[in-house]
């Protein structure tokens, strides 16, 4: 189904279950669980929780064709890397030239600038309901990332990234806590429903455009290539992306059943992930908001690891300049400048009173929907390219399938930016 | 081809329209093919791609090469472009691609390629890995400049001579085009590892096969274990066993221990047999104890010898063994009696006997001993290397300051270490 080449061989390293292949999986698992995990940070937890209060169990539907359209996209990544060894900026330099790679980085420089400015605006607020100041959350976690980086090897910080992951736990136990009614949640998430109103497109846009961003297929394949999986490794590394996925939704599913069942229940409006954990308090107790907001925290953290630690990455991969964590500021200078900088900005912006915040996440927002289709469309022409990828191109049916994700991508991109972009024009379009 | 050429840039051509003698339109150039020049690379055809058709012009066929100008001669040949496996298109293998910087030892990115004529051929003289060459394809070169002037500084050109150029994509058949494959087997084996570290794993087998077997052995044995092991498994056993029989034995025990068992056995199978025996017996040992660390091949003699005689017996045996400064003395059952260095063997008269000028009573560890004890060893009493002996006290190897320095300094250090050589 998903392949192309079939089900049944998707699934053939289960089959074979046996002590060195289940080591061996361990050995492989991580590059598609930490992608699709940093995929649940401060920005996808806040639309997550938005969606919830705001609409209850009625988006819960659009969860299972996300899990379809991010695993699809995420799979093709992770076999570029495994084929070709070289990361997905590279190959985009390598097949479409230099201009072209040039303001696709510009690009996801912006973006995830933009998007690390909001992971430190969600350790502020996570932290500040524990009652912590953010000045001092805000600089001690920017030199926490910072000297992880400087001083970590990837094997050291893939193991911290893993551990995060287990993090996630939190919301699942929140959302069990809020006492959901399971049998509405089951034929929601099931039966597809829809609401005529714009405000309702939006959220569901936003629930899709949040789960599937352009750093995370340049970040999935780099981190294939530099853990060095080989096509011979292969089918373990793509149980990983689906196992990534399918957890990572998960994740979202419960925090969207946390604030379905709690806030939407009552009735409240909140504006923000940090909201959430605040009204969660007096709805469902404090440990449920605790653990709401500590698995912001540990989200929040854990995406501002990884996002300038990757912008810096693939920047530097398309533009050929020396970069890797074992280096220094005088062998890899742009490497760790760009790094250094992404951290420093973003944490002074959250620092400073007056900051437009919700100006910059806007044209993060805008960019990131503006590269989006570019990056889908070069990823499904290298894929499909026999030069590079030898009999290990996209199969016709999977094709078909990721053809039709990319263009429903796309559309859903392009309908979101025209709203931020002209606010009211899809209600208007939509006649109501 | 009359007109005298200057150099030109890759960049600065490609995409210009080529006419004809009457100034009609033929095309834009898409790419150059290159083959084996006299000295360096020359470019036969021209791609030139036409409003329907691709077509080939010859080099011979080209009056006019500028960047404003490029012109055929008034009797010239369109052939139609047919691509063929083996041929090399500038643009398309070599542009953009990664290359090996053979006198940086360093993986560097293609921005832009020197062209110039040599003997009235267009050759490839360099490659631009610079920064400016990057602003130039982007077609920033003159705002990048001027901003680089207000900073009073110069974008200056970061250009690598082709000699000392190694693609990595162009497959074994093709890289007769580069001379840098002689050079790179004479860089450093750590900078050879420092470069297979960086390049996708698919090109690896580009580099060793440009290499011979015991550089390529010094520079697995030269990269961190994960790495070293996951090369070696997608090596073909038979090139991976003939790498593993040119370094010495201690080596080729660390790196077939970091294998799945199946596969160092398969290895293993392969190899001369006297050679397997000794690899497996310091492959018993546990990695971190005088066994797992020594060298089973040392210098030794029997203790009836003169200087004289000793020394033939060195210079017989040394080639076959790394560390040739000292000689130990060992009886009949294989028990040191002492050690003479080299120095000692060189200064004092031929016919004195070994026996005279030995140095007795060794310092010696057993095949468990911890290798912080023989780094205390080492250093307390200025050893280059340290007699191990197994459970019947029979000498079973050395241990030398070098193997114990590299356990003991850290990756990282290491790694700058041989950057600043």
């Amino acid at each position: 189904m998903f392949t192309g080449i079939s089900i049944t061989r998707l699934f053939k390293p289960i089959r074979k279950v046996n002590p060195r292949n289940i080591v061996l999986f361990l050995a492989i698992l991580g590059p598609g669980i930490i992608t699709a995990n940093v995929d649940n940070d401060a920005g996808g937890i806040t639309t997550y929780s938005l969606a919830g209060a705001h609409f209850g169990y009625t988006l819960l539907w659009t969860m299972i064709p996300t899990t379809i359209a991010l695993v699809v996209i995420q799979e093709m990544c992770a076999r570029m890397g495994a084929v070709t060894g070289k990361g997905l900026a590279d190959l985009i330099r390598e097949s479409f030239g230099v201009k072209v790679t040039f303001y696709v980085m510009i690009a996801l420089f912006l973006t995830n600038m933009g998007n690390s400015v909001s992971e430190f605006a969600g350790i502020a607020a996570s932290l500040e309901i524990f009652g912590i100041s953010r000045y001092v959350s805000v600089p001690v976690s920017a030199v926490l990332v910072w000297l992880l980086v400087v001083k970590g090897s990837y094997k050291v910080v893939e193991k911290v990234f893993l551990v995060a992951c287990m993090v996630y736990v939190a919301y699942p136990i929140a959302a069990f806590m809020a006492g959901p009614e399971w049998g509405t949640i089951l034929r929601a998430t099931v039966v597809p429903s829809f609401q005529p109103n714009s405000a309702y497109l939006i959220t569901m846009i936003g629930l899709v455009g949040t789960t599937i961003a352009p750093w995370m297929q340049f970040y999935q394949q780099s981190a294939v290539v530099e853990k060095g999986i080989t096509i011979d490794q292969y089918s373990f590394s793509r149980l990983d992306v689906i196992f990534g996925c399918i957890m990572a939704i998960v994740v979202a599913f419960f925090i969207v059943v946390a604030c379905a069942s709690s806030i939407h229940m009552q009735g409240l409006k909140i504006e923000t992930a940090a909201d959430a954990a605040v009204a969660l308090k007096p709805l469902v107790g404090k440990h449920a908001s605790a653990l709401f907001a500590f698995g912001l925290f540990n989200a929040s953290l854990f995406a501002a690891c990884i996002l300038p630690l990757s912008t810096s990455y693939y920047i530097c991969e398309g533009m050929g300049w020396e970069s890797g964590i074992d280096k220094d500021f005088r062998t890899a200078p742009q490497f760790f400048w760009l790094f250094t900088i992404i951290i420093v900005l973003s944490a002074l912006t959250i620092l400073m009173p007056n900051v437009p915040l919700i100006m910059i996440m806007f044209i993060s927002q805008v960019v990131n929907g503006a590269v989006l289709p570019f990056v889908l469309i070069f990823m499904l022409l290298l894929i499909n390219n026999r030069h590079l990828m030898g009999s290990h191109v996209n199969g016709p049916a999977f094709n078909l399938i990721a053809w039709g994700t990319v263009i429903v991508m796309i559309v859903l991109t392009l309908m979101m930016l025209a709203d931020l972009l002209a606010p009211g024009i899809l209600g208007r379009l939509h006649g109501s | 081809m009359t007109m005298p050429l200057s150099e030109l840039f890759l960049s600065a051509v490609l995409g210009k329209t080529v006419i004809d003698q009457a100034g009609k339109e033929i095309g834009t150039l898409q790419d150059l093919i290159m083959t084996r020049g006299e000295v360096f690379p020359e470019v036969s055809n021209l791609v030139v791609k036409g409003k329907r058709t691709t077509n080939l012009v010859a080099w011979k066929d080209i009056a006019l090469f500028n960047p404003f100008v490029v012109s055929l001669a008034s009797s010239y040949r369109l052939h139609d472009y047919v691509p063929k496996e083996r041929e090399i298109l500038v643009k398309r293998d070599i542009l953009d691609k990664q290359i090996v910087d053979v006198n940086g030892a360093k993986v560097v990115r293609v921005n832009d390629l020197k062209l110039g004529s040599y003997k009235d051929v267009l050759c490839i003289f360099s490659v631009d890995v610079g920064f400016r060459g990057l602003l130039r394809r982007l077609g920033y070169e003159r705002i990048g400049g001027r901003i680089a002037t207000l900073f009073k500084k110069e974008l200056t050109e970061q250009l690598i001579s082709w000699q000392y150029v190694q693609p990595l994509e162009l497959n074994t058949s093709r890289l007769t085009l580069t001379m840098a494959q002689d050079q790179m087997a004479d860089m450093h084996p750590a900078d050879i590892a420092h470069i297979i570290a960086k390049i996708p794993s698919r090109n690896i087998q580009t580099v060793l096969n440009s290499l011979d077997t015991e550089t390529a052995g010094e520079a697995i044995h030269e990269l961190e274990p994960e790495l070293r092991s996951r090369i070696i498994s997608q090596l073909d056993s038979e090139q991976a066993s003939d790498i593993l029989e040119e370094m010495a034995p201690d080596e080729a025990a660390d790196v077939l221990g970091d294998l799945p068992e199946e596969k160092a056995q398969e290895l293993l199978g392969l190899m001369d047999a006297e050679e397997a025996e000794d690899i497996q017996e310091l492959m018993e040992h546990e990695e971190d104890t005088a066994g797992g660390l020594m060298n089973s091949e040392f210098l030794s003699v029997s203790p009836d010898l003169t200087i004289d005689e000793a020394l033939k017996e060195v210079r017989l045996l040394a080639p076959e063994i790394d560390t040739v400064y000292y000689t130990y003395i060992i009886d009949e059952n294989d028990r040191v009696m002492g050690v003479v260095t080299l120095k000692e063997l060189l200064i004092n008269p031929p016919t004195t006997p070994l026996s005279e000028i030995m140095t007795t009573n060794l310092k010696t560890v057993t095949v468990d001993a911890s290798p912080e004890d023989i780094l205390e060893i080492i250093a307390k009493y200025d050893l280059v290397a340290l007699p191990v002996l197994d459970e019947e006290d029979k000498m079973a190897g050395i241990v030398t300051v070098e193997d114990i320095l590299e356990l003991f300094l850290p990756y990282a250090l290491k790694r700058k270490r041989h950057h600043h050589h």
